[in-house]
Parts: C-alpha cells; sequence; structure tokens
C-alpha cells in the first residue's frame, strides 16, 4: 500500500500521476471515486495518464451515435487510443486491458494497493 | 529481442519531421510586398495548421469536434525543441519538412506562393539547420513557379540535404513536364526529391475527398492516394527515365501501398506498353528505385508482415525509418522496432538507407560531388 497524497489533492474530475513501488500510475477522482491506471499506453508505450483530463466519447446505439462515459474516458496524448478509465479497458481493440490499481480513501489519504493481478495483455507483447 | 544493438547506440535518421514556422517568423525573409501580408496574419489565433491567407483549411476542420485528451496539435517551436525532443525518441539525424507549408500547393497566388518558398528555405537554413548539425533541411520547390523552384535548389545546393515536393492540392501532378526545371536542378546538385502530402479537401485529384463522412476515412487516403498518384504520375511520364540520376522518395504514406503500385504497374504495361514506350524497364522497375519513409507505419496483427511486404518491392536497400515527430500520427522508433527485421535490414532501415539517399556521413556531412 502506498500514499499516493491527500484527498484534497485530487479534486472531483482531476486526475494526477504517481510512483507506485517503482510504476508510474496516475490516479483518478472521477465523481468522487478513484480509480488507477498504469501510466502506459499499449499502443506505443505512450504516457497515457499524462494527458491533460478525461472526457467522454462517442459510442454507437444501433447507427446513432451518443457521447457517453462522461469524465471516465482518458485518450493517450501521443495517438489517442481510448481507455475506460474505472476498467482499463481499450474501446478499439478489446483484448487490450490496462493494469488498473485499487485506490481506497483512509482517513485523509489516498492509497493505492499495487495490482496483484495477472497483467492484462497488451499489443505490444504479441 | 536479446543480443540486438540497443536503439540508444544505432544510428537512427529520422526522414521526415516537421518545424513549425508562423507567419511573423518567415516575415522577415520574405520579399516584398508578400511580408506585409505575413504580418497581417501574424497575430491571428492559430487552429491548428490553419491559417487563413497561409494555410488554409485542413486536417479535421470540417468534421465535428468533440474533447478529446489526445494531443493531437503539436508543435516544435525551435531547433533547441527540436534537438532535445528528437534526443528523447533516439534520432541522430532528422530531414526537416514544414508544418504549414505541407500545404503551399493549395495557394493560388504564384508569386506569393513563390516568396513564401523562398522565406521558409532561408529561415529553415539561417536559424535550423546550419546552426544544428543533426538537423538537415529539406528545402520547398513551389510548384506553382518551378523556374524559381530551381533557383531555389540552386541557391542552396551547398546547405539542403534535399528537396520537398509538397503534394496537398497539387495540380498538375509531379509527373507533369512544367516541373522538369526543378529535376534538372535537383539531379545537377545531388539532391533528392522527397513527396510529402498532408490532408486535405480540395477539387483536385485524389483530394476530391468530399465524398468521405468522415475524418476517418478522409486521413486514411490522403497521403496514400497522393502519393501512389504521384509516383503513377512521375514514371508514366517519363520523370523517371529523363532524370535517370534523379533520386526520389516518398514520405508519410505507410509501405502497403509499394507492392500493389508495383504490380498493377506492370500489369497495364502489358497491354497499354505504347503509351510509355520510353520506359526500358517495367514499370516497377522505377517504382522499386524509389525510397520510401515507413511512417505511418502499418500495424498488422502479425509483425512479420512488415518484412513481407518490404521483401514485395524489393525494399531493402529503400526504405527508411521516419518518426513525423510532432504530428498525431507519429512513429516511435520502438514500434518499428517490434518488427523482426533482422540485424542487417534494421541498420539499414533505421539509418543506413537514408545515409545513401541524402549522401550523408554517420554525422550529417555531405559527402563532396
Amino acid at each position: 500500500m502506498t500514499v499516493v497524497g491527500r484527498v484534497a489533492d485530487f479534486p472531483e474530475g482531476t486526475h494526477r500521476v504517481v510512483e507506485v513501488d517503482g510504476r508510474s500510475v496516475g490516479v483518478f477522482n472521477i465523481g468522487g471515486r478513484f480509480y488507477g491506471l498504469l501510466n502506459r499506453c499499449a499502443h506505443q508505450g505512450g504516457p497515457l495518464c499524462e494527458a491533460r483530463s478525461t472526457t467522454g466519447t462517442l459510442v454507437s446505439d444501433g447507427w446513432r451515435l451518443e457521447w457517453a462515459h462522461e469524465g471516465e474516458i482518458i485518450a493517450c496524448p501521443w495517438h489517442g487510443l481510448e481507455y475506460h478509465v474505472p476498467t482499463g479497458q481499450c474501446l478499439a481493440f478489446s483484448h487490450i486491458r490496462v493494469r488498473t490499481y485499487e485506490v481506497t480513501v483512509v482517513g485523509d489519504d489516498v492509497v493505492v494497493t499495487p495490482a496483484s493481478s495477472r497483467r492484462p495483455p497488451a499489443a505490444s507483447d504479441r | 529481442m536479446p543480443g540486438r544493438v540497443p536503439l540508444g547506440e544505432l544510428l537512427i535518421v529520422d526522414t521526415d519531421v516537421h518545424v513549425h514556422e508562423s507567419p511573423g517568423a518567415l516575415a522577415p525573409y520574405c520579399d516584398p510586398p508578400w511580408d506585409v501580408a505575413l504580418r497581417a496574419v501574424a497575430d491571428v489565433p492559430e487552429r491548428y495548421l490553419d491559417i487563413p491567407g497561409f494555410s488554409p483549411g485542413g486536417d479535421g476542420t470540417l468534421t465535428a469536434r468533440f474533447p478529446t485528451s489526445h494531443e493531437a496539435t503539436r508543435m516544435v517551436h525551435s531547433p533547441e525543441q527540436m534537438v532535445s525532443e528528437l534526443r528523447e525518441i533516439d534520432v541522430d539525424l532528422a530531414l526537416l519538412f514544414p508544418d504549414h507549408l505541407l500545404k503551399i500547393a493549395v495557394l493560388p497566388q504564384a508569386d506569393y506562393a513563390a516568396a513564401l518558398a523562398r522565406a521558409y528555405n532561408a529561415w529553415l537554413i539561417e536559424e535550423w539547420t546550419s546552426r544544428h548539425p543533426s538537423l538537415l533541411a529539406a528545402i520547398v520547390a513551389c510548384p506553382q513557379d518551378p523556374a524559381d523552384a530551381a533557383r531555389e535548389i540552386e541557391r542552396h545546393a551547398g546547405d539542403a540535404a534535399a528537396v520537398y515536393l509538397p503534394c496537398a492540392g497539387l495540380d498538375p501532378l509531379w509527373g507533369d513536364r512544367r516541373y522538369d526545371p526543378i529535376y534538372d536542378a535537383a539531379q545537377n546538385a545531388g539532391l533528392p526529391v522527397l513527396l510529402h502530402a498532408v490532408t486535405v479537401t480540395s477539387p483536385v485529384f485524389p483530394f476530391n475527398n468530399h465524398g468521405f463522412d468522415t475524418e476517418f476515412a478522409r486521413h486514411s487516403t490522403s497521403h496514400t492516394f497522393s502519393i501512389m498518384a504521384n509516383v503513377i504520375s512521375m514514371v508514366s511520364t517519363g520523370v523517371v527515365v529523363r532524370f535517370p540520376e534523379l533520386k526520389i522518395g516518398v514520405t508519410e504514406a505507410g509501405i502497403s501501398w509499394m507492392p500493389f503500385v508495383c504490380n498493377r504497374l506492370d500489369k497495364e504495361y502489358v497491354e497499354r506498353r505504347r503509351e510509355v514506350p520510353f520506359l526500358t524497364e517495367r514499370p516497377s522497375h522505377y517504382v522499386k528505385r524509389m525510397y520510401v519513409a515507413t511512417q505511418p507505419i502499418e500495424e498488422p496483427e502479425r509483425l512479420r508482415d512488415i518484412v513481407t511486404l518490404i521483401e514485395l518491392f524489393d525494399g531493402q536497400d529503400t526504405t527508411m525509418y521516419a518518426s513525423d515527430w510532432p504530428h498525431h500520427d507519429f512513429d516511435h522508433p520502438v514500434k518499428l522496432d517490434q518488427v523482426p527485421l533482422g540485424d542487417e535490414l534494421r541498420r539499414k532501415v533505421f539509418g543506413e538507407n537514408a545515409l545513401t539517399l541524402f549522401g550523408i556521413d554517420r554525422d550529417g556531412r555531405r559527402a563532396r560531388r
């Protein structure tokens, strides 16, 4: 467990990149809930979580486009590959998921738990 | 892959990076009266590569804009910034292309376009390449004024590494005989010509892409269709025969179209040789002599397919790495380095083929001719 800051350091709708056990991790406050995402895009290794801010994105309901997932999408600053922050799921490629980290609030501290789950496959591994 | 030279120790020549030339920066280098026009737009709030009267229209300006964190508008404003950022991606030498002047061919005023080209070339050499030996100049050839472009090539022959042939909105295509003075000058100067396009929507083939709904479709086709059209044009009008010593390279179109063009032209040649009787070899012979920059390198599920693609156009000695830094679709060297090229092909593609094309040594110095 790594304390990465105080709650006040992560206002709602913002995120910061922190270091957890030698790894660069993005910590996001989305609607009052905290999420952690490895700061490395599976495409070309870009600094995924250094993107300025999360947004929504376009999804389709049949042939109608809808703006959805407001505040939950991060697009890599390098090439724009999109991920759903709460799950680490890549929107363009279903087989790609970036590692997520459990983030909890303990008292006034924001605490990241290093992932123990199996690392999901990345495009660059194939 | 174990046992390989790390990227940081490999010679990497980047055959396509972009400097940001603002109208205000070019104004002091620009002949009157056009310098006045540049100063008049110097303070116009800049949308990405889209300034009225300078670089009108362009990439992504037709489709609806939604918020995104993709930093699609990166720019490099100074040679120090360029050297520093290229060092980050292990690039040793880099050929500089413009940002806004990617669209110079769409400008309708020939005298203005020629003045812009002269100003850019002087600015690029004075402020960028003469001060930083790792930065190489691709001087722009203004297609609207081929005679002036030829004079520019003669003027800068000793300082440039290549001649940039703009393709976006170009009319007619680069095979037209009106451009022969440019090729003659480049051949005499021992400078290669490199074609470079960008996405625009214009009535000019193959940029008449208004039929597409999305930037996804327009950007998928604009660079590649333009390069294919110009390569076919240069072969079918005999540029490749009239200027046998001229070295030709193409950029920002990937590589997967090369086998198609080679095979398609050879097939048509069987039936229509009489239209191109000046070709003494099959058409693919000339296409295969052209140098091809990798970016945007295809990303097939089987990375070995990239090696196969190179084999299909005999591109072992003509395929060259390019990043397209700092643009939205740049290729980091690690992307190409995931391809199982083998040690020799890896060295050639990342650096040695480009040294041959530009006639330079590993420090960027041109061999005496």
